[in-house]
């Protein structure tokens, strides 16, 4: 598999150096035999002989398995601090003045927001949203606010007419607090890496490996450090939703406009004084940014928090899936995705509302709304959700009344379920997805498999320090072969070669699928324009929601777990696509039409060159979201690293589920910097 | 005013205790209030007040939960009772209908939290779950430390329903071949079984990694040409068995009664070696069949003994298996509403229920 | 002459040095680099001098005007005065006090209270208001908020923002922005104000105005001013004095009028070449002694008048015009001396017209030779490589004499 990606590899560079050269086939590496080519490139030599060395030993040597005397038993030990955790918990002191204090107080401030929030009622509720959205959003009559009002009815009301409005509650109560911890910690995070180099260079790989590490995983440790139910899901939500805020907060303090904090200098400005005043203002966009993305990291997690019994619109999805019920996890997802989008588009108003002139003219409304701005509204705000939570029990109902609902859960699912039957294994003469995916298992997915599991593992060792090296980083090598080595020493290495297997093929898949719909869209502007808002949902809709018609259309098995992965991962694949197309120099792209090429020749010759770098990024994020799928895969019959986290959550076990997280970890650095390495070599060899 | 820069430091003290005052108290919106007002020429100010006032709050409400030695027992309010749901439709049935009554007869607020065997072992253990209605006996190790060890479980008696684990085929197969059901003659039949997950050996269809089984240890010890594949969770095994159903396949899976699809799907059990005492003692040896289990409720310990109404009224709590199962199929079968389906069954059978009233 | 004499100063540079890189500190002592070009110097140690050995007063009331072409340290030169770049070698004095002594705390009052700094991108905060921009400075050293703001907006109107108060920079014109900029620095009442190329991100004729705003607030104010820029025609329009600099270094310090009358080097002149001369130098300059009979008649100039204002009197009158400090005749200027001001030729001390012919024709030749042309110069077509070298030699070898020398000469 390292062969055609080499080649890839190779050739862009060459027609370059053709081309410097200035004759036609005159230059270095055109008309020669890939063996000339090779030996003028002594680090692609060098993969070529690794990637030989690996193929041939693992035709001829059998069984190619990390040895069992390297293998360090992490299990049995992950197993006694397990035991010591649950026979400690009501002892030690680290639990009774730490620990404990952090979950009393989640469970605690979980439960009281969600009483108050039923005490205040559901008008109460909606019309408190629904002004606060408004205010936002700019607080006037201008489209944007009455749009962002609207969209906070409807979402509201969707979820009291799906009678998910208990859940939702529940939801958003835990939402509330793990948004509010996330985006403290990840603000006073990013301050520090923002501030000192130091600090970003220790947090750096510690966010990276935050985000790769499957939320999975470290549920069951959190949830024997800090029991079950809202205070294991907060701190997993805010691992895992925090390092967008402290990234993007570090990033808005690096960008800060150095002539204002100049200016700021020269007018005798502290440091603390010049943090305040200047520097994180001037961040303020990039930190909204963070906070959208915090709340949408944190609003992904909302499923796995009730695996652990922290309740919410996740154990509907929950519901649905052990009813075999389609229609009611689709309705639950479709609340949580409502909920995404109305939480995004309000801070996204809010983010442009940063940029909008302060009202001076305008209609005596808008002039009201203006010096109602600050602490007067705010403390109405108060004020009114003061009054709501003492009047809402008057006003009968606190939940949504039951006669205003619809049903539609039932005809979803029997509807899906006649759709994916049909599709499954009736389609006349192709026979149908369920087919393909047999097949698929048997001369793709097999081989590919037992191909990795046969290389010997210090050939595979090798093909990856190669393959690092190649894309021109001593690092990135090291770091992946230290990755590898870790899975083996773990004793994991059969498994996650099964792994890897299906992540790499799932990578092509999305990838392919991905760059081909995102050029069809940078093309076509109203393709585009169709399928945005799919591509929204798929990402922020549950992948548990659509477990049931991916095992209906490709059986239990690797496959289905694919398909999940290739879901989730392609939307990102698609915009980053998409967006570097757009972005392309509009001269470079003119010159080249006023030379009269061709709508291909422009994309081959200006746009894809031109776009390589978002490409690379492509990669890179497919390959992180491919990876986070990994153990949703093992939900549908993936098996191998992604079964074993699911297996040690639900069995409690963290020898297994832990050690198979921190393989997960390991394949997700290796296959990052691998193709980390990769990006920053093309844009290297590009500037010269 | 319609902007307010930055005050001096005195009177922005002033105003970031009034903002938090309350907010501790009983309004949970206010720090998201904060967070998303950043937009105007005070956002210095607020920045800087949103810092102080999260790490107020933090403080604050440990600070209330508090300082020095934590309650490791504690779960909500009094009046509140936990209950675990595991991810298996009869058990939502028991707890939706216990809900019900709870609430609706009792007063109280009922948290029916998801969770596996298990973690709801540990959650009863910590007191940050009440009761399990529907126990499969299936973590006896936890078990004996909690409830024989350190005594923070206690067993609350049967809940009426006798659940087992089994090895089963579709009947349209049973009856096509009828020697399946012996477990010595699996292995001529292996070939029938095999997917391209499975490889050369057939496919034993498991389910959920959170179920107690024993078969790959029984595959090994009876020497059967099979392999078991995990589906990975419970939904997506019975796709996969709804799918084979629909088409007339042949599959072997791992399954069980009392379990509503049983209505949809005709399934027939393969006979695994009888059982004989002590065959399952060694998860590594088990050779023998699945046993009938009497399932069973477990209590936190301190929530059983000062429980009042509600523990006692759990305690009682037990109903057959017609009964679970028509709740069950109203759920799944008629994509009834879980609550609505509890409300109709308390409806119409006032009976049952009245004994279990404390 | 008067400055000369003048007590305190409000800035007093000494050999003042700015070295980046490594080892930056033990260049400025050495004698072993002294010599060196900028180029040779970042071959030898890896260091680049913004500044060398750059010595000079700012007297109080005056228009301190530093001018060189991009890259020539200028910029670097007025961040050290604040030490918002921390000078490497040399003294710095204001009012007297050392400023390169100053604590932190020290430092911060003086930035606070005593200099303000005008810059070229603004520097403006987009999330505030023209209001609390111009505020901004008040705020840090603390003053309460209402009556920051009434300070703001007086400032806001004193530059012509009239009812902008509200308005977020995002929302005005370059021109308004840097009047935002400017009426910041104002604010805060210092006693001198620095500008950082202020003008030069504007258009032309905004550059005007704003040029005009500047000598009308000085002459409101008669606030100390150091002004850098990079456009000659702006340095003598506003400038009292003018220190021109060059890779680093000196290269002449002196009045607008002594500057292009009388150019240290052939990069002066070559820099000043084609200013109109008319419009800068004087007749005292131009004036030859009055010949007998002339005592008496002709139109009565100051002596600093312009030769522009001669050449109008001269040609109305039809005869030399007489230059008169008071009561007593200095001398008179004729069409023969204007027109040798115009030229080029006249009103110099040091150069006879055929000196500078045959310098020119030297430029020529060496015009081709582009290693000296780092400089973005429209003025500055003919820098080449033996230019450079003697500039560099000049001002090494008498940099402070030419001080001197320029002071004596107003």
């Amino acid at each position: 598999m390292s062969a055609p990606a080499l080649e890839k590899r190779g050739t862009p560079a060459q027609p370059r150096a053709g081309a410097t050269a200035g004759g036609p086939g005159g230059g270095p590496g055109r008309p020669r035999g890939p063996l000339a080519a090779l030996g003028s490139r002594p680090r692609l030599l060098a993969l070529g002989v690794a990637v030989l060395v690996a193929v041939v030993t693992a035709a001829v040597l059998d069984g190619g398995t990390w040895p069992t005397a390297l293998v360090y038993d992490i299990q049995t030990r992950l197993d006694q601090v397990s035991d010591w955790l649950t026979d400690n918990r009501d002892r030690h002191w680290i639990f009774l003045y730490v620990l404990l204090h952090v979950s009393n107080f989640a469970t605690g401030t979980v439960d009281q927001l969600y009483l108050v929030l039923s005490d205040i009622g559901w008008i109460g509720v909606t019309a408190l949203a629904t002004l606060l959205s408004w205010y936002v959003a700019g607080a006037g009559l201008t489209r944007r606010s009455l749009r962002v009002a609207a969209l906070t009815v409807f979402t509201f009301a969707v979820c009291g007419l799906l009678s998910l409005w208990d859940y939702a509650l529940a939801t958003l109560s835990l939402m509330l607090l793990a948004v509010t911890v996330s985006a403290v910690i990840g603000l006073l995070l990013g301050l520090l890496s923002g501030l000192s180099n130091t600090c970003e260079r220790v947090l750096r790989p510690v966010f990276d490996s935050m985000q790769v590490m499957p939320a999975f995983a470290y549920l069951l440790p959190l949830v024997l450090l800090f029991g079950i139910g809202a205070p294991a899901a907060l701190v997993a939500t805010v691992i895992y939703a925090a390092p967008p805020m402290a990234r993007l907060t570090s990033l808005g303090l690096r960008g800060a406009d150095p002539a204002a904090l100049e200016a700021s200098v020269s007018l005798g400005s502290g440091r603390v004084q010049r943090l305040l005043t200047a520097r994180l203002p001037l961040a303020r966009k990039e930190m909204l940014l963070g906070l959208n993305q915090t709340i949408m990291m944190a609003l992904s997690m909302v499923v796995l928090a009730s695996m652990i019994g922290a309740g919410g619109l996740g154990d509907k999805v929950y519901q649905g899936l052990s009813k075999d019920s389609f229609g009611i996890a689709f309705i639950a997802g479709t609340a949580i995705v409502l909920i995404a989008i109305w939480l995004d588009r309000v801070t996204s108003a809010a983010g442009e509302q940063l940029d909008a002139p302060a009202r001076t003219t305008g209609s005596g409304f808008a002039r009201a709304c203006a010096r109602l701005r600050g602490w007067p509204a705010w403390s109405g705000f108060l004020a009114l959700a003061l009054l709501a939570y003492l009047t809402g029990p008057l006003f009968g109902q606190r939940f949504w009344p039951p006669e205003w609902t619809v049903r539609i859960s039932a005809p979803i699912s029997s509807g899906v379920e006649w759709l994916t039957g049909k599709i499954g294994s009736d389609v006349p003469v192709l026979g149908g997805t369920d087919t393909w995916a047999n097949n698929f298992t048997l001369w793709v997915l097999n081989p590919m498999r037992d191909g990795l599991q046969e290389t010997p593992w210090w050939a595979a060792l090798l093909v990856v320090a190669a393959l690092a090296l190649v894309g021109g980083s001593w690092r990135a090598g090291l770091t992946g072969v230290l990755s590898l080595s870790v899975i083996g020493a773990m004793g994991l290495w059969e498994k996650s070669m099964d792994t890897l297997s299906q992540v790499l093929v799932a990578l092509v898949f999305t990838l392919v699928l991905g760059v081909l719909i995102g050029i069809l869209g940078a093309r076509f502007d109203r393709l585009m324009r169709v399928i945005r808002p799919v591509l929204d949902v798929m990402q922020t809709m549950p992948q548990f929601v659509y477990l049931v018609p991916v095992v209906a259309l490709a059986g239990v098995g690797r496959p289905a777990a694919i398909c999940a992965a290739v879901v989730y991962a392609l939307p990102a694949v698609v915009r980053i696509t998409a967006q570097g197309l757009a972005q392309v120099d509009t001269a470079a792209l003119e010159a080249s039409r006023s030379l009269g090429a061709t709508g291909i020749q422009q994309l081959r010759q200006v746009q894809l060159p031109l776009a390589r770098r978002s490409l690379l990024l492509a990669v890179n994020q497919g390959v992180v979201l491919v990876l986070a799928i990994v153990v949703i895969g093992g939900l549908v019959g993936g098996g191998a690293l992604g079964y074993d986290v699911v297996y040690g959550l639900q069995k409690s076990d963290l020898g297994v589920g832990l050690s198979a997280g921190v393989a997960i970890l390991c394949l997700g650095l290796l296959l990052d910097r691998l193709t980390q390495s990769a990006g920053t070599r093309q844009t290297g060899s590009g500037r010269n | 005013m319609p902007r307010l820069p930055l005050p001096p430091p005195s009177r922005r003290r002033r105003n970031l205790a009034v903002a938090l005052r309350p907010n501790q108290q009983n309004d949970p919106k206010q720090p998201t209030r904060t967070r998303s007002s950043d937009r105007r020429a005070g956002a210095v100010r607020r920045r800087g007040v949103q810092l102080l006032a999260g790490a107020a709050v933090l403080g604050l409400v440990v600070g209330l939960s508090g300082c020095g030695k934590a309650d490791p027992y504690y779960s909500g309010g009094s009046k509140t009772v936990t209950i675990t749901v595991p991810a298996w439709a009869g058990a939502e049935a028991n707890v939706a209908v216990a809900k019900h009554l709870l609430e609706k007869k009792l007063g109280y607020r009922v948290k029916a939290t998801q969770m596996d065997e298990p973690v709801a072992f540990d959650a009863l253990n910590s007191g940050q779950a009440d009761a399990i209605m529907e126990d499969w006996l299936g973590v006896p190790n936890k078990e004996k430390k909690y409830v024989e060890e350190k005594k923070t479980v206690v067993n609350a008696g049967h809940m009426g329903v006798t659940g087992h684990i089994g090895w089963f085929v579709p009947k349209y197969y049973a009856e096509k071949h009828p020697e399946v059901l012996d477990w010595r003659n699996l292995n001529k039949f292996a070939k029938d079984f095999r997917t391209p997950e499975s490889g050369d050996k057939g496919q034993l269809l498991e389910g959920s990694p959170s179920f107690s089984t024993h078969d790959a240890a029984i595959i090994k010890n009876l020497d059967l040409n099979f392999k078991t594949v995990y589906a990975g969770s419970e939904a997506a095994q019975i796709k996969e068995m709804r799918k084979k159903y629909e088409d007339r396949e042949p599959f072997l899976t791992y399954w069980w009664t009392p379990q509503w699809l049983n209505s949809e799907l005709d399934l027939v059990e393969v006979k695994l070696p009888k059982r004989t005492p002590g065959c399952d003692a060694d998860p590594e040896k088990v050779d023998c069949a699945y046993p009938y289990t009497k399932l069973t409720k477990f209590m936190n310990a301190r929530f059983a003994k000062n429980g009042g109404d509600a523990a006692e009224f759990l305690k009682k709590f037990k109903w057959s298996t017609a009964q679970q199962t028509e709740v069950v199929e109203w759920m799944t079968i008629d994509q009834m509403d879980t609550d609505e389906a509890a409300a109709k069954w308390v409806e119409e059978n006032e009976e049952t229920w009245k004994k279990w009233m404390p | 002459m008067s400055e000369t004499t003048q007590a305190n100063p409000v800035f007093s540079v000494r050999k003042l040095w700015k070295v980046f890189g490594p080892k930056a500190a033990k260049v400025p002592g050495d004698q072993a680099y002294a010599g060196l070009s900028a180029a040779e110097l970042r071959a030898r140690t890896g260091c680049t001098a913004a500044v060398r050995d750059v010595s000079f007063d700012v007297h109080p009331g005056e228009v301190f005007v530093v001018m060189g072409l991009s890259g020539s340290g200028k910029s670097t030169l007025v961040r050290c005065l604040t030490r918002l770049i921390e000078p490497t070698a040399g003294s710095l004095v204001m009012d007297g006090e050392d400023v390169l002594a100053m604590d932190s705390g020290r430092l911060r009052e003086l930035r606070r209270h005593r200099a303000s700094m005008v810059f070229q991108n603004f520097g403006l905060l987009p999330h505030r208001s023209v209001l609390d921009n111009v505020a901004y400075g008040l705020e840090i050293q603390g003053m309460g908020k209402a009556e920051r703001r009434e300070v703001a907006a007086r400032m806001v109107d004193k530059v012509g923002l009239e009812g902008l108060g509200e308005r977020r920079p995002g929302q005005l014109s370059g021109g308004q922005q840097q009047r935002v900029g400017l009426a910041r620095a104002l604010a805060v009442d210092p006693e001198v104000m620095l500008f950082d190329e202020p003008f030069s991100a504007l258009d032309p004729l905004i550059r005007r105005d704003m040029q005009e705003e500047v000598i009308r607030l000085h002459h409101e104010e008669g606030r100390t001013m150091v002004f850098i820029t990079h456009d000659l025609n702006e340095a003598l329009r506003l400038g009292d004095r003018i220190l021109l600099m060059r890779d680093g270094e000196v290269v002449q310090l002196g009045t607008p009028e002594e500057i292009v009358a009388n150019p240290a080097d052939d990069y002066v002149r070559d820099f000043v070449r084609d200013v109109p001369r008319e419009q800068v130098i004087s007749v005292r300059r131009a004036m030859r002694p009055a010949a007998d009979g002339e005592a008496g008649t002709g139109t009565a100039l100051a002596p600093g008048a312009l030769v522009s204002e001669a050449i109008e009197a001269v040609a109305r009158t039809g005869e030399p015009a007489r230059v008169l400090d008071g009561e007593k005749l200095l001398g008179v200027v004729g069409h023969e001396q204007l027109l040798a001001v115009v030229a080029g030729n006249g009103g110099g001390a040091g150069t006879s017209p055929a000196e500078e012919a045959a310098e020119a024709a030297v430029e020529d030749a060496a015009e081709d030779d582009s290693a000296g042309a780092d400089r973005d110069g429209d003025s500055a077509s003919g820098a080449s490589e033996s230019d450079s070298g003697a500039g560099d030699k000049d001002s090494a070898d008498h940099g402070d004499s030419d001080n001197g020398k320029a002071v004596a000469g107003v």
